[in-house]
């Protein structure tokens, strides 16, 4: 029987394989091809290593982690600044052109953006998540409008035939989210108990109780 | 066959945030109602303020009662369903600090920027007003309108946490396992199901609002950056025309809940009932389409969607909330004052505010009658004789001093009053739209000018008796925070 953490080091393992993986020059040069290759699997993907890499690390480490920033609003903060960075052109166009940025790419989304927003997630609480989904898919969708609609070539590695195509594909996705999200709240979960309990234990009864002007 | 009997539940006093809510959504009310007044007074030519002046008085007008209808029904939303679910007050609160603040903006954008493009904002109209607004104006304006959204959907977001964390997900809160499984009369009560159902709705209607929002400001400042007319106004009447549908839904939960406790009749969350509010969650955001029948250069498919679904959709939830409110009443020996007067009058306002979209969403009939008065003859109608009368009976229930104390004359007075006055107000528009009258102008023709002055009248009307509807609530706020039996027990019950 394996235990939790044996299985979190093979867990972080792979994900190092993934990330070495994501670093070859065959893989960068086949996902940087195209703008939504660029843009729409690598970038995520290598947020999302970060993202599931910390939720592998112990409890203790990722308390300690949050803590030590402030807690969970200065984590989201963060990762929303990082994440707008890799959305401008120019920065795909930099990444492309000069390895520091390259680099920076690579560092800086498992770090500054999956990281911080995983161990901000379970913190926020279901209002704070829903916000960020909700924010983000609102957004995902006017982002691809504005390469849809851009009237120029927003980047220089990249034709405008790829930024509108990544622009319709950045809709269409958030449509597919958000049409998830809303499907993940009609299944799972549990009752607390029937409407029936839910009445009866609310009814304390004020039948019949004096009101204001006659009690007084 | 499920059972159902009815089962006393205390009777809450309101927290000092749902009377914020109904205090703020009576003052505004009570203002949007002048300004309605002044631009019916425009129109009959007795006073002259000008066009300019009419279309921002018109521009703040929509906003402003979309705004106050999405507060007070939020308000009743909220108030009954605490009771079942455990609900954040600070969000609750936060929504109002929000929906102030984006008041603020948009009274700044129409008083001080001249902004009068309507609360329908529609594309390119904000970004080209021939030098008669500034960009920072329209920005204003619709930056006030995100900061509310925002607001609501901090609220629908909690509503949603709080049915999640007590019935487990979204199907179960529409009582689904009963609706499609066996009815064993444990489905959530109606007032989980209604605001299950406008949680969906106004969420998804939030998230498109805010994108076409965003949308337009980018273009306001970067025309290059182009949006397709239709796509825009496509979106803004899915987010618009959800939001206020919404409002209404909300409010109903007044009669859901209030009805019953005059009764002593359970409202059933039965299998017909838990069919109405499913299907309305679907045709409620198809059904938009109806506002875009002229719009020949829409999709085909997505006008006979409007028609249809226009059709359908007015049948669910009104005739099932009708009809159950009559079967709870109809010889139930109830005590009538004026909570419960107002809410039954509120359905009958549902019903017959309902009819004149039913009609107008027919295709043929829509391409001579939406641009009339016609359409504002529905919509007032709907929301002053259905949505907010609901609120007023909130209101009045709420500062109802005990159960058997008897309304004041001069109440029963404004109840009368307020009934015909309304109706007059309303046909007065429906007649108008009859005889051709374009909505949306500020100067009439000669012979238009008659109906407009009976719109008045009638108007004036309106806002005396509602005056005195909001002076009762203030006048007796102090009693609407405390626990005690509002309702007078049924004839039926007493025997």
């Amino acid at each position: 029987m394996i235990n939790a953490a044996t299985r979190a080091g093979i867990g972080l393992r792979i994900l190092v394989a993934l990330y070495l993986l994501l670093a070859t020059p065959a893989a960068r040069t086949w996902l940087e091809a195209t703008m939504s290759g660029h843009m729409l699997v690598q970038i995520p993907l290598l947020a999302a290593l970060g993202f599931i890499a910390c939720r592998l690390l112990p409890e203790a480490w990722q308390e300690t982690l949050l803590a030590a920033a402030g807690g969970p609003v200065p984590h989201v903060v963060v990762a929303l600044f990082a994440s707008t960075w890799w959305m401008l052109p120019r920065a795909l166009d930099e990444a492309l052109t000069h390895l520091p940025a390259e680099a920076a790419k690579f560092v800086s989304l498992p770090l500054l953006v999956g990281l911080p927003l995983a161990l901000a997630w379970r913190r926020l609480g279901s209002i704070g998540r829903g916000f960020l989904w909700t924010n983000f898919i609102s957004m995902l969708a006017v982002l691809g409008w504005l390469y849809i609609a851009a009237p120029v070539r927003v980047c220089n590695s990249y034709l405008v035939d790829q930024q509108e195509s990544a622009g319709w594909l950045m809709v269409k996705l958030a449509v597919l989210l958000f049409a998830g999200w809303l499907a993940s709240l009609f299944v799972g979960g549990h009752a607390e108990c029937g409407a029936s309990d839910i009445t009866g234990a609310k009814a304390a009864g004020t039948l019949g109780r004096a009101s204001p002007q006659n009690s007084t | 066959m499920a059972t159902y009997a009815y089962e006393h539940r205390p009777d809450h006093g309101a927290k000092a945030g749902v009377l914020a809510y109904l205090a703020t959504s009576a003052a505004v009310l009570l203002l949007m109602m002048v300004f309605g007044l002044l631009m019916r007074l425009e129109q009959a030519q007795w006073i002259s303020i000008g066009a300019d002046r009419f279309y921002q008085l018109m521009t703040l007008h929509g906003a402003g009662m979309v705004g106050i209808a999405a507060i007070a029904g939020a308000s009743v939303m909220w108030h009954f369903l605490r009771q079942y679910v455990d609900l954040s007050s600070r969000i609750f609160i936060a929504n109002l600090v929000l929906f102030l603040a984006g008041v603020v903006m948009i009274l700044a954008s129409v008083l001080l920027g001249r902004f009068h493009g309507a609360w329908t904002f529609l594309f390119p109209l904000p970004g080209k007003s021939m030098g008669m607004w500034s960009a920072d104006a329209a920005a204003l304006f619709m930056g006030g309108l995100l900061v509310i959204g925002v607001g609501f959907l901090l609220l629908h977001l909690d509503v949603a946490r709080a049915i999640v964390a007590r019935y487990g997900n979204f199907a179960r809160a529409l009582g689904w396992p009963q609706l499609f499984g066996h009815d064993d009369g444990k489905a959530p009560p109606p007032t989980v199901v209604a605001s299950a159902m406008v949680t969906i709705v106004n969420v998804i209607g939030l998230v498109v609002g805010a994108s076409i929002l965003t949308m337009m400001l980018v273009n306001l400042y970067v025309p290059g950056f182009d949006i397709d007319p239709l796509l825009a106004k496509g979106m803004i009447y899915f987010f618009g025309h959800v939001f206020i549908n919404a409002t209404i839904y909300m409010a109903v939960i007044a009669v859901y809940e209030i009805l019953p406790r005059y009764t002593q009749r359970p409202w059933k969350s039965n299998k017909v009932f838990l069919a109405s509010w499913t299907a309305s969650t679907l045709m409620v955001l198809f059904i938009f389409p109806h506002h875009l029948l002229m719009d020949f250069a829409f999709p085909k498919w997505m006008l006979i969607m409007g028609h249809i679904i226009g059709y359908l959709n007015t049948v669910p939830i009104l005739v099932v909330t009708g009809y159950g409110a009559l079967m709870i009443v109809y010889r139930s020996g109830i005590r009538w004052d004026m909570a419960s007067k107002l809410l039954f009058l509120s359905l009958f306002g549902w019903a017959a505010g309902a009819m004149p979209a039913f009609i107008d969403g027919t295709i043929t009939v829509n391409y001579v009658m939406h641009n009339t008065l016609w359409v504002p003859g529905h919509f007032h109608t709907y929301l002053l004789l259905g949505m907010v009368t609901m609120v007023f009976g909130f209101m009045y229930y709420l500062g109802k001093p005990d159960h058997e104390t008897d309304d004041r004359p001069i109440d029963r007075i404004a109840f009368w009053l307020f009934t015909s006055s309304v109706l007059g107000f309303t046909l007065s528009f429906l007649y108008s739209g009859k005889e051709s009258v374009a909505r949306r102008y500020a100067a009439h023709l000669p012979e238009w000018v008659p109906y407009d002055r009976i719109a008045s009248v009638f108007a004036v009307l309106v806002i005396a008796s509602a005056l005195l509807f909001v002076g009762r609530f203030f006048a007796r706020i102090g009693l609407a925070r405390h626990d005690y039996q509002r309702a007078p027990l049924a004839r039926a019950a007493t025997a």
